[in-house]
Formats: C-alpha cells, sequence, structure tokens
C-alpha cells in the first residue's frame, strides 16, 4: 500500500476512537467491539438535531446564536468523527466541499422561514450532489439532474413570487408544526441509520491501520530487534491483525472464517516469538512483509464489494473496466446500455408514467375550484 | 490504486443526513412549498447512497436506479405543484394546517396559542430638505405656462 492514509486524516490532530480503543481509553469500547461507534454516531447526530430545534422558525425565535454554533460544530463533529478520507488529496477536498455545502444548505432550506431562501438552497442542494455525482463517475446522472431540478427550481421560484410574498407575514413560514416531537422522531432515524452505516462499512480501517504499521516497521532504518519490535508494535501487531481480519467479517460462515483467520496468524504469532527470543531481524522483516501483502490483497478484494459467488448479475449493467478506472465520460455509454438492455421495459414505463403525470397535472391544475371550499 | 470501503462510508452517511434533514423539513414546516422542497431532498438523499453504490459495485444498476428516482421525481414535482396551486386557490394560503379538517374524527384541531410578532415598522424613507433658491423660469418658459 502507498499511501498512508493516516496522515491525512483529521484524526492526525485529535485521536480518532480506534487508536484510542486499544488503550483501554473507551470504558464501552471494552464491552463491544462496537460500542464505540455509539458515541461516534450519537454525539454529531445530538448536537445537530438540537440545534435544527433551536432554529426551526417559531414566532418568538429561541436562542439563534447559540443554534447556529451548534449546527456549526455538528457538522464539524461529523466531519472528524463520521468521515474518512482516501489519501487521495484533491479527491477528499472535492469530496469535503460538496459534502459540507449539501448538508449546510440541507440545514439552511429546513430552518430559514423565507421560501425564496429555502428555494436558492434548494439549489445548492442540488448542485453540491451534482458534484458528488460527479466524483462518483456519473457525469449523465449530474447533467440529468441538473437540468431536471433547474426547471423545478424555476418553477418553484414563480410559485413562491407568485403565491407566498403576497402577505408579509403569515402562520405558514413563522410556526412549526410539533418540532419537539419532529426532532425527537429524528434522533432515532439518524443515529440508528449512522449506527448501521458504520457497523458494516467502517469495518477496512483497522486493517489499514495495521498495514501502513507493518509497511512503516520495514524501513531500512530499523535494523535492530529492539528497534523493530517498537516500530511495529511487536505481537501487538498481530494480535490487532487478527482482530481487524475477524471485524472484516465477509462470510455467513462465521466458525470456519475465525479458524481459516486464527490458524495462520497464530503461526505469525509462533514465528514472531522464536525470531525475537534468537534475536533474527530478518524473520521479523519476513513476518511483515507477509502481514502487508496479504492485508493489502484482503483490502483490494473487499473495496470491490463484488457480489457473493452464484449470484445471478446481469453482465449487460458492468462496465468492461471497473468504475473508478474509467474516465467520466466513459460511464455513459455503459449507463446507456444497461438502460436499453436490462431496463428497456421500465424505461418505457417510466416515459408513460411522465406522459400519465402531464396529464393528471394539467387536469387537476386547470379544475375550477368552488367545489372545493 | 485501492478504492477505500470507507469512502463508501462517507457518501452513505451524507445521503443518510441529507434524507433525515428532508424528514425534519417534511414533518415539521407548514408552508406547502417547503415541505415540497424537503421531500425533494430525501430523494437526493436517496440517489446520493444508490450512485455511492454503483460507483463501489462496480456496474452501472445504482445509476439506472437514480435515473428512474429522478423520472419519478419529476412527476411528483409536477403533480404536488398543481395541487399546491389548487389548495392555494382554494384558501389563499400556503398553510398546511389550514386543512385540519381532513383529520380523523375525534381528534383536537391544534390551536396556535403564541401570537404572531408583527415586524417592526418600517423606517420612513429619508427625505432630504430643499435647499437654496427655486430658479426662476425664464420668460419664454413663462409665456407657454
Amino acid at each position: 500500500m502507498k499511501e498512508d492514509n493516516g496522515f491525512f486524516h483529521p484524526s492526525f490532530l485529535i485521536p480518532h476512537p480506534w487508536c484510542l480503543r486499544g488503550q483501554g481509553f473507551m470504558m464501552l469500547g471494552a464491552l463491544s467491539p462496537w460500542a464505540d461507534h455509539v458515541w461516534r454516531v450519537a454525539l454529531p447526530a445530538a448536537l445537530g438535531l438540537v440545534a435544527v430545534y433551536l432554529l426551526l422558525p417559531r414566532p418568538r425565535p429561541m436562542l439563534r446564536v447559540a443554534g447556529i454554533a451548534l449546527a456549526f460544530l455538528a457538522v464539524v463533529a461529523a466531519g472528524f468523527v463520521l468521515l474518512h478520507t482516501s489519501g487521495r488529496p484533491v479527491y477528499d477536498t472535492l469530496f469535503y466541499f460538496f459534502a459540507f455545502v449539501a448538508v449546510v444548505s440541507g440545514g439552511m432550506l429546513v430552518t430559514h422561514r423565507d421560501p425564496v431562501h429555502a428555494a436558492l438552497s434548494f439549489a445548492l442542494v442540488v448542485l453540491s450532489t451534482c458534484g458528488l455525482f460527479l466524483i462518483m463517475a456519473a457525469p449523465f446522472l449530474m447533467a440529468a439532474t441538473i437540468i431536471v431540478y433547474a426547471g423545478a427550481i424555476i418553477v418553484t421560484f414563480l410559485f413562491v413570487i407568485m403565491l407566498a410574498q403576497q402577505q408579509g407575514l403569515s402562520d405558514a413560514d413563522s410556526r412549526s408544526r410539533e418540532p419537539f416531537l419532529t426532532t425527537v422522531a429524528c434522533f432515532v432515524l439518524l443515529p440508528t441509520l449512522l449506527y448501521i452505516i458504520l457497523q458494516t462499512y467502517d469495518t477496512g480501517q483497522p486493517l489499514q491501520q495495521v498495514v501502513a504499521r507493518a509497511t512503516r516497521a520495514q524501513d531500512e532504518k530499523f535494523n535492530t530487534v529492539p528497534a523493530v519490535v517498537e516500530a511495529s508494535g511487536g505481537a501487538g501487531l498481530l494480535e490487532d491483525y487478527r482482530k481487524a481480519l475477524l471485524a472484516l467479517r465477509w462470510t455467513p460462515n462465521a466458525e470456519e472464517y475465525q479458524n481459516q483467520v486464527n490458524g495462520p496468524v497464530n503461526n505469525l504469532k509462533a514465528q514472531w516469538a522464536a525470531g525475537e527470543k534468537a534475536g533474527n531481524v530478518k524473520t521479523l522483516k519476513n513476518i511483515l512483509a507477509d502481514v502487508q501483502a496479504n492485508g493489502t490483497k484482503v483490502l483490494e478484494g473487499y473495496a470491490k464489494l463484488t457480489p457473493p459467488p452464484g449470484s445471478q448479475v446481469s453482465q449487460l449493467s458492468v462496465p468492461s473496466k471497473e468504475l473508478h478506472l474509467l474516465y467520466p465520460g466513459e460511464t455513459v455509454a455503459p449507463l446507456g446500455r444497461s438502460l436499453f438492455t436490462d431496463y428497456l421495459i421500465a424505461v418505457e414505463l417510466a416515459g408513460t408514467l411522465l406522459l400519465v403525470a402531464t396529464i393528471g397535472t394539467i387536469a387537476i391544475a386547470g379544475r375550477r375550484t368552488e367545489g372545493l371550499r | 490504486m485501492i478504492l477505500y470501503p470507507a469512502m463508501l462510508q462517507n457518501y452513505l452517511v451524507v445521503g443518510a443526513i441529507l434524507f433525515v434533514l428532508g424528514m425534519i423539513g417534511f414533518l415539521a414546516r407548514r408552508n406547502l412549498i417547503i415541505m415540497f422542497l424537503s421531500a425533494e431532498m430525501m430523494l437526493q438523499g436517496v440517489a446520493v447512497n444508490l450512485v455511492a453504490f454503483a460507483y463501489y459495485h462496480g456496474n452501472m444498476q445504482g445509476q439506472a436506479f437514480t435515473l428512474f428516482i429522478l423520472t419519478v421525481a419529476a412527476c411528483e414535482a409536477g403533480i404536488a405543484l398543481a395541487l399546491i396551486l389548487i389548495l392555494f386557490r382554494s384558501k389563499r394560503s400556503l398553510d398546511v394546517s389550514l386543512w385540519q379538517e381532513l383529520r380523523e374524527p375525534g381528534q383536537e384541531p391544534t390551536r396556535d396559542e403564541e401570537p404572531l410578532v408583527p415586524p417592526p415598522p418600517a423606517l420612513p424613507l429619508p427625505r432630504l430638505t430643499p435647499a437654496g433658491i427655486e430658479p426662476r423660469p425664464k420668460e419664454r418658459e413663462e409665456s407657454h405656462v
């Protein structure tokens, strides 16, 4: 692994819970391997939702400054605790920028009492989401989203100017419906979502750290046994390696997987103890190289998220190369092929749906409304 | 180059946050147009999820699904705005709480207890005091008057 992504991560500045866990810092972390996710999830979610609760429109605004400060804190905390960097600075900068703009303008859409501002922040949400699409090699979707939503936003603007600007102060804009209950409901939903996401997809991180440590300790300058042991962490590294491999949880067959991991790692541990006793630097370095090579292999396979063997996936929706190896413009043709082979009926139905929706809209909007009163 | 699954997690987190913010907006706001925009934002959150999965699975299915989401969102936008228009025509307001008579029988209506604070009166526009003397019109001009 060439990039050492410990450096670009914000945990470079603030200790990341993963770093602290081994030192028994987190009391809950000792109870369950996943309990430290609870704090990573609950802190930003609680801050953000309290901020939204304070900022929702009311006849008498509550603590606006405190709300804005809490919202800022929540965004920063989420960026530090929940997100990771890939070690590619340009990519990471773009991602952080678009994600920040999307989340902040989403918050403004929800909390601003002026509908004109809400429509403007919705435009920002759509634009920054389109930026995220472009990062993820989806240029056609980016263009389509901008075109569709540009129309939608212009029409919404017309509506806002036509309907909402006639009276200055209205019940609709300066009151909220049940802000407390809403925030509580969302506080149930958001941490649950984030917790499940972290539990499922955050598992590669410890293995990356182990591989980075093993790579670092193979350096030429560590040429004595104590130096290598100190640089790598010694037998602790192998124990972390075992835990990281087990945490990946690839297979539904947990016991078999545990045996597959434990056997080779125990073997490596025995070799390490022997090498350390004999004072043989070369043995230790060979073990580290083994850890590095195997860990990188596992990470590569893991990152591809390939469907399990035996599952039936249409080959017409799979581009000839991996998506991240293609130039963004090259992903348009595979999308077209997928739409007009695998999803042909769905495309036709979508066209029909648009036609029916157009007719329905005209029928609804053109109707006289005296009977409705 | 390794594609880190940790990066997939980033997109899922952003999608979840957008979805929940949209849900707050839909549940708590009372302006019909803002409720509509919040619903659209929830769809954006889901779209981010699907595109991220497409990227990390290395196939096009997520992007194709997002395109269908976009289609349904366009239909929804049209119909929602038409509905907003007729609702506005009949009540002359965008407040969704005016439609409380559609609630279940036996439910108490919610009433707004707290009065709205009127905005501070607008400051009068500044008026310049006239200075100097008014020039006398010339004789030729006077003859025209």
